[in-house]
C-alpha cells in the first residue's frame, strides 16, 4: 500500500452458534486501508460486510484475528475500553439515521461529547461546527420528526464527525433516502472525506453509492473476492474518483 | 455530564406524557394506600412500645373487661399502695371514670351522645398526653365549678353547643343520674376532638346524693372507678410499684392489675391481633409489590421500544452502566416525585381537611398521618421503582448493539 494503513484486518474469523450449528460469516479475512480512504464494502445479502463494518467499529470482537486502528488492537479491548476508544475514534452513520427523537438537532450532536472531558463553550463551538459543515446551522433546535430525511442524515453526519474521529463508519447511509436526498448525502460525505481527511468505511448496496467511493470491496460468504479498483494515492483529488 | 443526562431523563418521561402520568397517578393512589396503612401501624406501635423512662402504669380490674373497681381503691392507688417507708410512691397518678349519655332521651342519636372521661381537673396537664400546654384558666374553671365541662371541637360542633352553653344529659351508664354540665372551654384541635372531660367530684357527689335522697346505693356505687393511671421514672420504679400494688390486701373485691400503659393497650389490641397482623404482613407488601409491578411494565415498555436508541448511544461510547442509570433515572424520578406528592397530599389531606384516619380499633377513633409520612412517600415511591425496573434497566444496560441493529436492517 506505500503506507501504514490506518485499519488493518488480519486473518479474522467470526461466526455465531444457533442451537448446535456454527455459522461462519467471516472466514479468515485479511484487509488493510490506507488513512484518509473512502472504501466502500458491497456484496450480497449475508456476505458479511456489516460484522465486519461492526468489528472495524468495534462493536463486536471477532472470533478469531487480529484487528488494528492505528496502534490500538481493537479485537484485543474489552468492552469498556472499546466504548472509552469508540468515543474518540469512531462515528457511525446509520441507515436509519438513529437519533434521539427527544432530542433537538443540537442536542444529538452533542451526545458523544458529553462522554468527553471538555469545557461546555467547547462543546458548544464543536457542535455548531459539526452542523455548520453538514449546512444544517439554521435547524440546531429542530427535533428530528421535524427534519426530512435528508436533513435528519445530515444530523446523524455532524454526530459522526464531532469527535473528529479516526475513522467514520456508515452503515448503507442513502438505503433510506430518495435518489436526491441520497446524492446529497453522498456529495456532503465525499467533501467531508476530502476536507477532512476522514477514513470512511461505508457498507452499501447501492451502486452509485460505491461509485462515489475510491476502493470497492466485495465479499461474498465471508470472503473478499474481489478488490478495486486500486486505492487512489492520498495525494491525489478525490474528486478525481468521486464525481462520476 | 450528568445533568445532560438528567435531561434526558426527564425528556424521555416527557414523551410519553400520558403512560407517565397514569404511572405516576397509579404510584400515588398506591402511596397514599400505604401511608393510611403504616399511619396506623405506627400510632399502634408507638401507644405499644415500652419506655425505659417516664413510664405509665394502668390498673384496672383483673379478671373482668370492662374495668370496675369501687371508688374506694382511688386513694391508695393513687399513692401505689405504698404502706412501708421504703415503698415507692408513684410521681404522679390520675383516676378515670367513664360518665356517658344523651342530650334527648326521646331520640337518640349519634350526635347528642357524650361520652366523659371523669377526673380530677388539675391532671389534665400533668398526666394526659398532649395537652400540658392547655390554658389553665379553663382547670380553674373547672375546679371552681364543678359542672364546668371541656369539649373536643368536633363534638362541640356534633352536639351544636358553644362555650358557655349548658345541657343536661340524661346517663346511659348511670340510670337515674342526670346531671346538668356547662361548658367552659374547648380542647385544642387533634386528637381530643370527640372527647370530653368532667370534674369527678361532681359524679361522685350526685353518687352520694342518690343514696341520701333514696336511701339506697346506686347500683354502680362501688363500680365507679374504671382505672387508674400512675406515672413513675423508670421501669424499675414501675416493678416495685405494680408488685406493691397486686401484693397488697387491700384489693381482694376485685382484684387488681398493674400493667404499663403499652402493656395495657396491648392486652387490648388483642382483638385485634389478626386485622394488624394482616395489614402489616399481607396488605402493605401487596401493596408495594403492585408499585414495583406497575413501575416494572412502564419501564419495560418503554425500554423495549427505545432498545435501538439505547444502542445507539452504546454505539456512542455510552458504557452499560451510563444506560443503567439513565432507566433507573427515570423510574426513580418517577417513583420518587410521585411519593413525595402523594404523602404531602396524604398529609395534608386527611390531618388537616379531615381531622384524622377514622378507623376505630380498640378505643382509638381515629389516627393522624405521622409527620414521618412525608419521608416515607418519596422513599417508597423510589424503593419500589428501583425495584420494579431493576430488570428493564438491566435489559437496557446489557443491550447487544450488534444484534438490535440486524434486527432494525
Amino acid at each position: 500500500m506505500g503506507q501504514q494503513a490506518l485499519v488493518r484486518v488480519y486473518d479474522v474469523h467470526k461466526y455465531f452458534r444457533r442451537g448446535g450449528e456454527q455459522i461462519d460469516v467471516l472466514n479468515g479475512l485479511t484487509l488493510e486501508v490506507p488513512p484518509g480512504q473512502f472504501l466502500a464494502l458491497m456484496g450480497p445479502s449475508g456476505s458479511g460486510k456489516t460484522t465486519l463494518l461492526n468489528l472495524i467499529a468495534g462493536l463486536d470482537k471477532p472470533s478469531a484475528g487480529e484487528i488494528w486502528v492505528g496502534d490500538v488492537k481493537v479485537s484485543a479491548l474489552s468492552e469498556s475500553q472499546l466504548a472509552r476508544w469508540r468515543t474518540r475514534n469512531v462515528g457511525f452513520i446509520f441507515q436509519f439515521y438513529h437519533l434521539l427523537p427527544v432530542l433537538t438537532a443540537y442536542e444529538n450532536v452533542e451526545l458523544p461529547l458529553l462522554l468527553l472531558p471538555m469545557s461546555a463553550a467547547e462543546r458548544r463551538r464543536q457542535v455548531l461546527t459539526a452542523l455548520d459543515l453538514v449546512g444544517l446551522s439554521d435547524r440546531l433546535y429542530y427535533r428530528p420528526g421535524q427534519l426530512s430525511g435528508g436533513q435528519q442524515q445530515r444530523v446523524g453526519i455532524a454526530r459522526a464527525i464531532v469527535t473528529d474521529p479516526t475513522i467514520v463508519v456508515a452503515d448503507e447511509p442513502t438505503g433510506d433516502l430518495d435518489a436526491k436526498s441520497a446524492k446529497e448525502i453522498l456529495d456532503l460525505m465525499v467533501e467531508l472525506q476530502r476536507a477532512l481527511d476522514k477514513t470512511i468505511i461505508m457498507v452499501t448496496h447501492d451502486i452509485r453509492a460505491a461509485e462515489r467511493a475510491q476502493r470497492v470491496l466485495h465479499l461474498d460468504k465471508g470472503r473478499l473476492v474481489e478488490d478495486g479498483p486500486m486505492p487512489v494515492p492520498r495525494s491525489v483529488p478525490v474528486t478525481d474518483r468521486s464525481t462520476p | 455530564m450528568f445533568f445532560k443526562l438528567f435531561l434526558l431523563m426527564l425528556k424521555n418521561l416527557r414523551r410519553h406524557l400520558l403512560r407517565t402520568s397514569l404511572t405516576a397517578v397509579a404510584t400515588m393512589v398506591l402511596v397514599f394506600v400505604v401511608i393510611l396503612v403504616w399511619s396506623i401501624l405506627y400510632f399502634l406501635d408507638v401507644v405499644t412500645q415500652e419506655r425505659a423512662k417516664d413510664l405509665k402504669a394502668i390498673v384496672t380490674e383483673r379478671w373482668q373487661i370492662p374495668s370496675q373497681m369501687p371508688f374506694s381503691y382511688a386513694d391508695s392507688l393513687s399513692r401505689g399502695a405504698a404502706s412501708k417507708p421504703d415503698d415507692i410512691v408513684p410521681d404522679d397518678s390520675m383516676t378515670w371514670q367513664f360518665y356517658g349519655g344523651t342530650l334527648d332521651p326521646n331520640k337518640r342519636t349519634r350526635e347528642n351522645l357524650i361520652f366523659f372521661f371523669a377526673m380530677e381537673p388539675k391532671k389534665l396537664r400533668t398526666m394526659m398526653d398532649d395537652l400540658d400546654t392547655l390554658d389553665p384558666e379553663l382547670i380553674r374553671k373547672m375546679e371552681q365549678n364543678k359542672r364546668g365541662v371541656i369539649v373536643g371541637q368536633e363534638r362541640l360542633k356534633a352536639l351544636n353547643k358553644r362555650v358557655g352553653e349548658r345541657f343536661t344529659v340524661s346517663s346511659l351508664n348511670y340510670k337515674g343520674i342526670d346531671l346538668e354540665f356547662e361548658i367552659v372551654g374547648v380542647f385544642p384541635q387533634g386528637r381530643y376532638d370527640q372527647s370530653a372531660v368532667m370534674n369527678r367530684d361532681y359524679l361522685n357527689d350526685a353518687l352520694d346524693d342518690y343514696y341520701r335522697k333514696r336511701g339506697v346505693r346506686h347500683p354502680m356505687h362501688d363500680r365507679t372507678l374504671n382505672l387508674v393511671w400512675l406515672k413513675v421514672p423508670d421501669s424499675r420504679a414501675f416493678a416495685r410499684v405494680a408488685e406493691q400494688i397486686m401484693t397488697s390486701g387491700l384489693y381482694t373485691q376485685p382484684a387488681v392489675k398493674c400493667e404499663t400503659a403499652a402493656s395495657g393497650i396491648s392486652t387490648w389490641l388483642d382483638a385485634y391481633r389478626d386485622l394488624i397482623w394482616g395489614m402489616r404482613w399481607l396488605l402493605s407488601p401487596a401493596v408495594l409489590v403492585t408499585m414495583a409491578l406497575v413501575v416494572a411494565n412502564t419501564i419495560s415498555i418503554s425500554v423495549r421500544e427505545r432498545l435501538t436508541e439505547l444502542a445507539v448511544m452504546k454505539v456512542l461510547g455510552y458504557r452499560p452502566w451510563h444506560l443503567l442509570v439513565l432507566v433507573l433515572g427515570e423510574a426513580l424520578l418517577v417513583g420518587g416525585l410521585s411519593g413525595a406528592a402523594s404523602a404531602g397530599l396524604t398529609f395534608w389531606v386527611i390531618n388537616h381537611v379531615f381531622g384524622g384516619l377514622k378507623f376505630p380499633i380498640a378505643f382509638f377513633p381515629e389516627f393522624l398521618v405521622p409527620r414521618a409520612s412525608l419521608w416515607w412517600g418519596p422513599v417508597l415511591g423510589a424503593a419500589t421503582a428501583v425495584a420494579g425496573s431493576i430488570l428493564p434497566a438491566w435489559t437496557a444496560r446489557a443491550v447487544r448493539v450488534s444484534e438490535v441493529f440486524a434486527k432494525v436492517a
